[in-house]
């Protein structure tokens, strides 16, 4: 077995599981297959940009500013516009959010134009090389940074008063609302929440891809992977399925041919649904289907 | 608040893509019954716009032509999905795996030196005994399981024809000229798809009124219910799911033949796939006109926004999805029909 390999797929695994990890959690407890978490990705790589070219503020410190834009912009979203058709199921939802993606993609088109652009730091290419295995600093800092995210996700929602509500809310709503959450304000909260980890993992992915406004089409293929390998709608599956995809990408591409890299992925996402539905690390009433 | 006078019961809802409305899909026929007074009228009316129909392509210019060519392909390929989706409540979002199938396997059989007819009844047949195979244990799966297995299937499978060399891998197939003038090839596949459309809406048709639609709904409604009634769920699914994919892969056939080119970027296309997604929700998921009335809409309104508008028509487009979604979540066709009822 190739370090390398192990290594390239483990730094490749936690930047899919920062993409998955918001995409998974409006899922699991909204019920909401946002198709927008891509362009919503994009967003926030574009967030970083700017303030990497136009004010000098190294790329891992934007991470915030692109949270907060991008938890503004899916408050809004869900408040008043998702929320209307909620009640009619999670395919109507899902074309919604296909319709608001190809409208962002295209206003990103139009005003920050399709340019290829990159932020590349000054320590963009430095790395230690360690028992033959490279590591760039960069992506290591990255992989640290995606993990710290999930990790502060999920203790957010295990120990703070509003993450227990919004895992109250996943588990049965009319409950919830019986012992006093405020429901409503919690799903806006929820997407916002979803939306700003798009964000922070649009302002990571900046630094490793090129930004153009389609950037995150790429990624909801991976981000519906990342969410049903683990589990849906649990943070420690998010975590799980996007390594896991990582490691199989990486060594699929070394061991059978770079070209079946995505076959590998879907093939083991079909094989997880029929073995076991509810994802690898799963819970009972998390995205539960009547 | 808004919300908090709807179903308390997010859980019901899930994995249904037609809840809100099975009480009108059991109630009624199509459109057309629901609006004409009387039924003589309403054959007349049906006769009428056949005529219409059947004459256009010596009306319209080439260009009009063409349009309304992929308003009927993407109808019959909204009601081939409407027979899984609308009809069983799969939510199958890689139904294009079949038309991709039935592109290549035409293709295929075309570049052989078989002819046309044979090479696109041997896409139907391979792509129904593909969906009986991969049914048997994916349709176990409902909700958005099913819906993301069968996303999987389609990206897998296009992955495998992209490294596929006998089909011409990356770099795609070219079929043979057929050698007739445009106008008259333009016209051979307008007919082609239009018999493809009014054909499967015929039989959806039959289908919703006769008993096997009565087992297809039972078992959206509950399935382990209708499995306690005595319906084999597993035939009656497996059925409808090669059916669906009979019927998605002969249109894939003459697509195949239409544009003389195909690729996996441009056949097995997740984007295309989701738009007749759309068009059977938009027009009524589980309806017999809705998948027709859907497939007008949209492919007009894209056909309209990107005729006027150079720059931004995907963010127009994106706009009125979202507002169709926002001010019609029923779908068009239980819509108005909910209307015509209320007078």
């Amino acid at each position: 077995m190739d370090p390398q390999v192990l290594i390239n797929g483990l730094l490749l695994g936690a930047i899919y599981a920062s993409v998955g990890v918001g995409f998974s959690l409006t899922w699991g407890v909204l019920n909401i297959i946002n198709i927008a978490h891509g362009a919503m990705v994009m967003l926030g790589a574009y967030v970083t940009f700017y303030l990497f070219t136009a004010l000098g503020i190294d790329p891992f410190l934007t991470i915030p500013v692109s949270m907060v834009v991008l938890f503004v912009l899916g408050y809004l979203l869900q408040r008043f516009i998702i929320n209307r058709v909620i009640p009619y199921g999670v395919f109507m939802t899902l074309v919604l959010t296909f319709g608001l993606s190809l409208f962002f993609i295209d206003v990103a088109l139009i005003a920050f134009s399709g340019d290829y652009r990159s932020v590349t730091p000054g320590y963009a290419g430095a790395g230690l090389v360690f028992a033959g295995v490279v590591i760039s600093y960069q992506r290591l800092a990255i992989f640290v940074v995606s993990l710290l995210l999930v990790l502060a996700l999920h203790a957010y929602l295990t120990r703070s008063k509003l993450g227990r509500a919004i895992r109250a809310t996943a588990l049965n709503r009319a409950s919830a609302q019986l012992l006093g959450v405020n429901v409503t304000s919690i799903y806006a909260i929820t997407f916002g929440i979803g939306a700003a980890m798009a964000g922070a993992a649009g302002s990571l992915l900046s630094m490793t891809i090129t930004i153009t406004p389609f950037l995150g089409n790429a990624f909801i293929g991976k981000a519906f992977v990342v969410a049903t390998l683990g589990g849906l709608g649990t943070i420690q599956g998010a975590l799980v399925g996007g390594l896991i995809l990582g490691l199989a990408e990486s060594f699929g591409a070394s061991l059978i041919g770079p070209s079946y890299q995505h076959a590998i992925g879907f093939g083991i996402l079909v094989l997880v649904l029929i073995l076991r539905p509810e994802g690898i690390m799963g819970k009972q009433f998390y995205a539960e289907v009547k | 608040m808004g919300m908090d006078t709807r179903p308390a019961n997010p859980g019901a809802t899930k994995g249904d893509v037609t809840r809100p409305r099975t009480g009108q899909v059991l109630a009624g026929s199509g459109l057309v019954r629901a609006l004409s007074p009387s039924r003589p009228v309403a054959i007349v009316l049906a006769l009428l716009s056949l005529a219409v129909l059947i004459a256009l392509p010596w009306l319209l210019t080439g260009f009009w032509t063409r349009v309304l060519t992929s308003v009927f392909m993407f109808a019959a390929l909204a009601q081939s999905l409407n027979i899984i989706a609308g009809f069983v409540g799969r939510a199958d979002f890689g139904n294009i795996v079949y038309f991709g199938l039935g592109a290549y396997t035409t293709g295929f059989f075309v570049l052989a030196a078989v002819p046309f007819p044979l090479g696109i009844a041997a896409a139907a047949l391979l792509a129904a005994l593909i969906a009986t195979l991969i049914g048997l244990p994916v349709l176990r799966l409902k909700g958005h399981y099913f819906a993301i297995a069968t996303i999987g299937i389609m990206e897998g499978t296009r992955q495998l024809v992209n490294n596929a060399d006998f089909l011409g891998g990356g770099s795609g197939m070219v079929l043979p000229i057929l050698g007739l003038e445009p106008a008259v090839f333009n016209r051979i596949v307008y007919f082609a798809m239009f018999g493809l459309m009014v054909g499967y809406t015929a039989i959806v048709y039959r289908m919703a009124r006769g008993s096997f639609g009565y087992e297809l709904r039972a078992i959206k409604a509950d399935e382990q219910a209708a499995a306690v009634m005595g319906i084999n769920t597993t035939r009656a699914k497996t059925t409808a799911w090669a059916m669906s994919a009979g019927g998605s892969a002969i249109v894939g056939g003459v697509y195949a033949l239409w544009f003389g080119f195909i690729s996996p970027e441009s056949v097995f296309n997740i984007v295309m796939g989701t738009e007749y997604f759309i068009m059977m929700l938009v027009g009524g998921a589980g309806t017999v006109m809705g998948p027709i009335v859907g497939a007008v809409i949209i492919e007009l309104l894209t056909v309209t926004v990107w005729a006027n508008f150079v720059h931004g028509h995907l963010a127009i487009l994106g706009l009125a999805i979202v507002l169709v979604v926002v001010f019609i979540p029923n779908g068009v066709v239980p819509t108005v029909r909910r209307w015509v009822l209320r007078r």
